[in-house]
């Protein structure tokens, strides 16, 4: 008896996060997902220090569309750049466009979502209508328009990423802020006399830290695609900076006889955007056990 | 219920001219107007008149209800990219590639996907489930035109099968209609997988086999009714991926449709076509919208019945 009573006490002091971590040990395709981003941010980071040139530097004119070698591991583009070089600060573009399209979606998907969650009523119903506006308006060509509308650049697209981002994170952080509205120690808070904002800063954000990780989380391979495709059909982040989706636009060009300029940006991309969206999804069954498998 | 169905129709159609408003000033915010100096050097008085010829020098919410006039008449002006045509005989030529490859895509993947999610949620941690998994992440997280670059490297590049692009012959089409089918293929895998495995927990299953009733009868009378709520919520999402990746396959393809001249029009800024383009695509998408939720409506006896809500 002794025996089966005895572990609920230490289980019971583990913190909810232990709970999660070990939920997401046991997801191997999270796991592996996390390992290659970070081993991704890591070569972003440390770009200058492992690649042989400049990725906008014309040095090996006279070795135009040269194939992989020793020398240019992923060959050398049309104009005379080191494929490697380019395809490592193109991972750059990608990943910081990701992070901060992702990090002003929680910034504004954050306060609107406690609002909406929290007083209910008329401000919910203005929040989801604006949502539905969201909704009907397909992203990717809204951001095209905003994007060939601006001529596309760095912070355009963080902007338009941003501005079709917060609505996950909004929903989400309303959904939880709803559940916890009722709860005890809210209307403790209220019976005390705090204001609506005290308790949305002090006990309903905190309480949502799990629903805004995998907002973020998930808002950005969301972001980095859209960069991708805008780069792309030409209105992204413009030339010489590096991007995959630009070189894969690029490749299109020479992929029937020089294979490298198109399969490498394509790898490139593709696995940075499974990577991240693998750890996402392993994160998001880690937090929120309830929404697995949506 | 039908208050319900007229809510919804009068709560979209506001949707639907907000978005037309939005579309319509984001269109007028750009520096530049058709009769600057530099692009048509006339004195002031004949661009005043130009300007006045063609309402431009009205207010802008005149200029509103002027172009939507015009498009209550389906007058949507004359695409600059191809002026011996109207924007209405542009679209109707260039829906048909577009219609064909992508109504070819979506009856092609929504049923494999369908099946290949009702395996995978029968036999759990098979093989089959796996596959259907890593399919399901494979087309849902990596952008159209990055799988149709990969086909076409496969496909056309090495093996020397098909050709890579072009429209006129079948063979041609091939390639892009396994592109679009990727998007409704993930999209159905996945959710038919969750929504099955949700309503086999359900207690009700435990009591038709309690019953007696042969597992046959239970996944095809009950089970797959009762997950094909999840699956009609799914219709609108899986609808936006398929007519945005339009544009991709198309752009990758060379297939002259709807998305190959929405990136024409955004290319050479021309703004009548892609005004109309817009304002399709956001009735299209509004159209859907309204679709899934009526369905959603009459197939969930709760809403059914229940009438208010």
């Amino acid at each position: 008896m002794s025996e089966l009573i005895a572990p609920a006490p230490i289980a019971q002091t583990r913190p909810p996060f232990w709970f999660a971590w070990r939920r997401f040990l046991s997801n191997k395709a999270a796991v592996v997902g996390g390992a290659v981003l970070s081993l991704l941010i890591l070569m972003a980071i440390l770009a200058p220090l492992i690649t042989p040139s400049d990725p906008e530097a014309q040095s090996f004119l006279t070795e135009a569309l040269a194939f992989p070698s020793a020398r240019h591991w992923f060959g050398v583009d049309n104009l005379g750049r080191d494929f490697y070089s380019r395809i490592v600060y193109g991972a750059r573009v990608s990943l910081t466009i990701g992070f901060t399209a992702a990090l002003f979606s929680v910034l504004v998907g954050i306060p609107l979502g406690a609002l909406a969650g929290y007083f209910g009523g008329r401000t919910d119903w203005i929040i989801m209508r604006i949502i539905e506006v969201f909704s009907v308006v397909p992203p990717l060509l809204a951001a095209l328009l905003l994007g060939a509308l601006t001529r596309g650049g760095y912070v355009t697209i963080i902007f338009i990423a941003a501005l079709f981002g917060w609505v996950q994170v909004c929903l989400l952080v309303r959904a939880q802020v709803k559940s916890f509205r009722e709860k005890e120690f809210v209307r403790a808070a209220q019976a005390l006399g705090a204001s609506p904002w005290y308790i949305i800063r002090r006990h309903l954000i905190p309480n949502s830290i799990g629903p805004i990780i995998i907002g973020f989380v998930l808002a950005i391979p969301l972001a980095m695609m859209l960069e991708a495709s805008l780069s792309f059909l030409g209105v992204g982040v413009p030339p010489p900076t590096p991007t995959w989706g630009q070189m894969i636009n690029e490749g299109i060009d020479f992929m029937f006889f020089y294979w490298h300029l198109a399969v490498f940006p394509t790898a490139a991309l593709a696995i940075t955007v499974l990577a991240t969206s693998l750890f996402g999804d392993g994160l998001r069954d880690a937090l929120d056990p309830t929404l697995k498998g949506r | 219920m039908l208050a319900h169905i007229v809510r919804r129709i009068l709560s979209v159609a506001f949707t639907f001219l907000a978005v037309s408003i939005i579309i319509f000033l984001m269109m007028h915010s750009v520096p530049g107007g058709p009769f600057d100096a530099n692009d048509m050097p006339v004195s002031e008085a004949v661009r005043a008149k130009m300007m006045a010829q063609w309402g431009l020098d009205q207010p802008l919410h005149i200029q509103y209800l002027n172009y939507m006039w015009g498009v209550l008449h389906f007058d949507f002006g004359v695409p600059f990219q191809s002026p011996g045509e109207t924007v209405v005989q542009l679209i109707s030529r260039a829906w048909i590639p577009s219609l064909v490859l992508g109504g070819a895509g979506v009856l092609i993947g929504a049923p494999l996907g369908i099946l290949l999610g009702l395996a995978a949620a029968l036999n759990r941690n098979s093989w089959i489930d796996y596959l259907t998994s890593t399919l399901a992440t494979l087309g849902l997280t990596i952008p159209v035109f990055v799988t149709s670059m990969l086909l076409i490297l496969i496909f056309a590049v090495w093996l020397n099968w098909l050709p890579a692009s072009g429209w006129p012959h079948p063979n041609r089409w091939i390639l892009p209609i396994a592109c679009y089918a990727a998007i409704p293929l993930a999209t159905y895998a996945r959710y038919t997988r969750s929504a099955v495995l949700d309503t086999l927990n359900r207690p009700f299953v435990t009591v038709l086999r309690a019953k007696g009733l042969s597992e046959r009868r239970i996944i095809f009378q009950h089970v797959m009714r009762n997950s094909a709520i999840p699956l009609v919520t799914v219709f609108l999402p899986m609808f936006i991926g398929t007519a945005t990746g339009s544009i991709f396959v198309e752009a990758m393809f060379r297939v002259p449709g709807l998305g190959a001249y929405f990136v024409s029009s955004i290319e050479v800024r021309d703004y009548t076509l892609q005004m109309a383009l817009m304002l399709l695509i956001t009735f299209m998408y509004c159209l859907a919208y309204l679709l899934s939720d009526i369905a959603y409506a009459l197939l969930n006896p709760r809403i059914r019945v229940g009438g208010e809500q």
